[in-house]
């Protein structure tokens, strides 16, 4: 059976390797078209299915009409007042900036999981806890968190912090636990404090890695921060998407989730290439 | 060499230590008692699994005896410090600092907290450390281009070379070695063993270092102590305390390798009367 065609040996070439990558998303373009103009055909006026051109002028609208109403859109503004006044950059720096604060609220996350894992005293008050806390169903608590904290910003962090931080706080109490205890104690016959240890050998190896687990739970950051905007907000990505629903508003939605999406990817993106940068000796495995 | 072994109290003591691990405990040593002088290179030699990591964590502080007591310097120790050095067969490089940097980072925590590096002193003091530790770069026979490189980009034996100029260049008392080039080719592995003799001639450092490798442990050490269980449920004790001849004559190793070897057999098949304190061999 040597001339049976391989499957786990086998070696695309580098053609097939990128028409193969790109398949799905041409062909669910290609169906979606399909889809938009066929049902278009039967109802000029469907709006399930927005046409690319609808899209581009719902897009258009978004980014450059004041969700306010006191602005007088009759008054002669340029292109980039216009957009800086517009829903989208409107919504987009709201959620940025509660995206911006729950990220800052991560970093004290990283250090407790970092002291769990060395100091066993700190490990012994805090792991239990923690490990509980990490079981509760983050979502499950937005009544309770509405009710405790009102319906402001505080809430839709504190729901992010129930949410993502017991996995930040658990990913690198683990990490830490798997520096070889050989650098630990090489460190201390080198002249290192406990401090020393933890932040100069402990920290600085795991941080890229660290890193990595922040980029993972990137997705659950923002799936937290989108249920908190769409239940109780009066601005953001999420609130603006919920409240076209109620319009059928899908030439606005549509190009917002990928909007969402291509944001999320860039962070992602950026992320990573920092990481490459700062850590040149960091070899993912 | 013998000569250079002082007179008066010894630099490391072990007086009756029993340690042992897992639930239900099982004994690793039992009743150990060892003595060593500073300026020693003490090989310990035994079997897998006899004890003779543990004694080197009993010296290192990481550990503590459950009973008994080790003393060093007549003071017992909780912590690893910078009085000993410690070589391990691996992880023993920081992987995200260069070679240089790892060398000087001895330097750098003992003399400069978390903050220290945000005064100028610290910029000064590394250009010191930086030539510091190129000259030990040399002297473990390694090139100025290396000094830049990670340690995943260094071999085996470059890894260790690092290692040790790492442990000296906080001047320990004693520097301990965990089966240090057991993982390196047979011929990387004699080099190193030159290597650690000369800078062991040239500072004077007491050395305890732990091997399987009995024609290792001839070529190294000054003394051997060969470890040995008596029977399975008892912890290891010191077998054999032998002094190596210096200078070592070739034709005599053959009988002292035979020798080394039969004691930890010798002791599996006589029972031998409990308490009994180590067996003491002088050549010569």
């Amino acid at each position: 059976m040597s001339t049976r065609f391989p499957l786990i040996s086998a070696k695309p070439s580098r053609l097939i390797t990128v028409a193969l990558s790109w398949f799905l998303f041409v062909a669910g373009a290609c169906l979606y078209l399909y889809t938009a103009a066929a049902r278009h055909r039967e109802n000029p006026e469907d709006r399930v299915t927005p046409t690319i051109g609808q899209m581009v002028h719902g897009m258009f609208g978004a980014a450059l009409t004041s969700p306010d109403q006191d602005v007088d859109p009759t008054q002669p503004a340029t292109v980039v007042q216009r957009f800086s006044r517009g829903m989208l950059w409107k919504d987009t720096l709201a959620t940025g900036r509660r995206f911006f604060y729950s990220m800052a609220l991560l970093l004290p996350a990283v250090v407790l999981g970092l002291h769990m894992g060395l100091f066993p005293y700190v490990g012994a008050f805090f792991l239990r806890f923690v490990l509980f806390f990490d079981k509760i169903i983050a979502l499950s608590l937005l009544p309770i968190l509405f009710i405790a904290f009102g319906i402001d910003e505080l809430s839709k962090i504190m729901l992010i912090v129930v949410g993502v931080t017991p996995t930040i706080i658990l990913d690198t109490f683990n990490l830490a636990r798997t520096v070889p205890g050989e650098q630990v104690v090489k460190a201390f016959t080198l002249g290192a404090g406990d401090f020393d240890v933890a932040y100069r050998v402990v920290l600085k190896q795991i941080w890229p890695r660290v890193l990595n687990s922040i980029r993972l739970n990137l997705k659950a950051v923002m799936l937290f921060l989108f249920a908190g905007e769409m239940i109780a907000s009066t601005d953001g990505l999420a609130y603006r998407i919920a409240l076209l629903r109620r319009h059928m508003g899908m030439d606005v939605i549509i190009p917002y989730v990928l909007w969402v999406a291509l944001l999320l990817f860039l962070v992602d993106l950026a992320m990573r290439l920092v990481n490459r940068k700062l850590h040149p000796w960091f070899r993912e495995s | 060499m013998v000569s250079r072994v002082l007179t008066g109290m010894p630099m490391i003591e072990i007086e009756n230590a029993s340690v042992a691990y897992g639930s239900p405990l099982r004994p690793v040593l039992s009743g150990m008692n060892l003595q060593i002088r500073e300026g020693e290179f003490v090989c310990v030699l035994g079997q897998t699994g006899c004890g003779k990591s543990t004694l080197l964590r009993l010296v290192l502080g990481s550990e503590r005896p459950l009973l008994g007591r080790v003393l060093i310097d007549g003071r017992q120790h909780c912590q690893p410090d910078r009085t000993r050095g410690y070589v391990p067969q691996k992880y023993s490089l920081f992987p995200d600092r260069t070679v240089l940097r790892n060398i000087t980072f001895g330097g750098e925590l003992s003399e400069f907290n978390l903050f220290g590096r945000l005064t100028p002193r610290y910029y000064r003091r590394q250009r010191q450390l930086n030539e510091e530790a190129m000259s030990y770069l040399r002297r473990i026979g390694m090139r100025e281009s290396d000094a830049g490189k990670y340690p995943d980009q260094l071999s085996g034996g470059m890894q260790q070379r690092v290692a040790i100029a790492q442990a000296l260049l906080t001047k320990p008392r004693i520097l301990l070695m965990d089966e240090a080039f057991s993982a390196l080719d047979p011929s990387t592995r004699k080099e190193m063993q030159q290597l650690i003799r000369k800078l062991w001639r040239e500072t004077g450092t007491t050395i305890l270092f732990v091997t399987h490798n009995t024609q290792e442990a001839l070529s190294l050490g000054t003394r051997i102590i060969v470890l040995a269980k008596e029977s399975p449920d008892h912890g290891s004790r010191v077998a054999l305390d032998l002094p190596v001849p210096e200078p070592c004559h070739e034709e005599e190793i053959p009988r002292l390798v035979c020798r080394l070897e039969s004691v930890s057999q010798i002791n599996t098949e006589v029972d031998s009367v409990p308490g009994r304190d180590s067996v003491s061999v002088v050549l010569n």
